[in-house]
């Protein structure tokens, strides 16, 4: 029973992060918010690509680590730039994955 | 009302479709999940009720984890609030495009909101302006293939090859670099999108948890709103 009761503990947090921003703010935000979260996206994508890149989680906690996924990162970045198609931007990037682990042995 | 019942429709249908590209991303963890949420000693009822009630990733494997160690339940709920700190940014990012739609229906979307379906909502919004229904059908697209996978993994249980000895960890970020790309072409954002690499990737080898997305995303913002003001062609609230 204390493994449902910790459920809904964790649910009312992660409820509270994800509706608090998206309740409260109703109105026309002030200009300077409004500035502010129109340069959000960039920010957030970026802190979710780059980290996910170049480093990986261990025992020992996250650490850097420059191997293939740099690499099929920056072909990814490429043919994003280059096409705008998501789909071709995942599979290139997959494929060069496996291609350069493959040749390096890992 | 006809019409406007159908372009909901269409509106939901769209969101949930254009978030396909991240399942085969999403669901290899779901599977993985499952896998370990078994082996920690939950039963498939309990294993699914995570999915189905937090529906969060990354807390939800910590979960795994902290229920294996016998941790209490209050150090379990507090390592998911840090966690799922970061979604205070993505829903005010979010409430930007979607604040006029029905309160209501904000409080539905907020319930599945995740960095996917964030992601995807945004980069839609930026073409066509902020539906709610749009996200709403993203979020029901992952919330779907996250629980559907979640039974497939108990269900296959060991079968499962480790997902990022695949390498399928990288579908996510590369779908991301697919949404960053054609926001860059700008120059302050391109200068975010710079500051927010270097501060993410400092703090996401010295901070626990995912604080790096959130201090990385206001810090990075915050500078970009700076630098739009300084940069008067680019800034579009220069009334005085």
């Amino acid at each position: 029973m204390s493994i449902w009761l910790t459920y809904v503990g964790m649910a009312a947090v992660t409820y509270a992060a994800r509706a608090i921003p998206l309740l409260v703010m109703r109105n026309n935000p002030p200009p300077w918010l409004a500035l502010w979260l129109r340069y959000v996206p960039a920010a957030v994508f970026t802190a979710l690509v780059v980290p996910a890149l170049v480093t990986t989680s261990g025992a020992a906690g996250r650490v850097l680590s420059l191997g293939p996924a740099v690499l099929a990162g920056i072909i990814g970045a490429l043919v994003a730039w280059r096409t705008s198609n998501a789909i071709l931007t995942v599979v290139c990037g997959m494929v060069s994955f496996w291609i350069i682990r493959m040749v390096m042995g890992g | 009302m006809q019409g406007e019942t159908t372009g909901r429709w269409q509106a939901i249908r769209s969101g949930f479709v254009a978030t396909i590209i991240v399942w085969p991303g999403v669901a290899p963890f779901g599977m993985v999940y499952a896998v370990s949420a078994l082996a920690a000693g939950l039963s498939f009822a309990e294993t699914l009720g995570m999915s189905l009630i937090v529906f969060a990733g990354a807390s939800q494997f910590t979960a795994v984890g902290l229920f294996a160690a016998g941790a209490n339940p209050i150090s379990i709920i507090a390592a998911t609030a840090i966690i799922n700190a970061r979604h205070l940014l993505l829903a005010a990012s979010t409430a930007s495009y979607i604040r006029q739609s029905p309160g209501w229906l904000r409080a539905v979307v907020a319930f599945q909101l995740t960095d996917e379906t964030y992601a995807i909502g945004v980069q839609q919004f930026e073409k066509t302006g902020g539906d709610a229904w749009f996200q709403f059908g993203a979020n029901l697209s992952l919330y779907f293939i996250w629980a559907l996978s979640t039974v497939i993994g108990s269900l296959l249980g060991a079968l499962i090859p480790d997902p990022a000895g695949l390498g399928l960890d990288l579908i996510f970020p590369l779908t991301f670099i697919a949404f960053l790309m054609p926001m860059v072409r700008d120059r302050v954002n391109r200068s975010v999108a710079l500051l927010a690499a270097g501060i993410s990737v400092a703090a996401a080898l010295w901070l626990p948890g995912s604080w790096y997305v959130l201090l990385a995303g206001l810090i990075g913002s915050a500078f970009g709103a700076w630098f739009a003001v300084l940069t008067p062609m680019q800034a579009p609230e220069e009334q005085p």
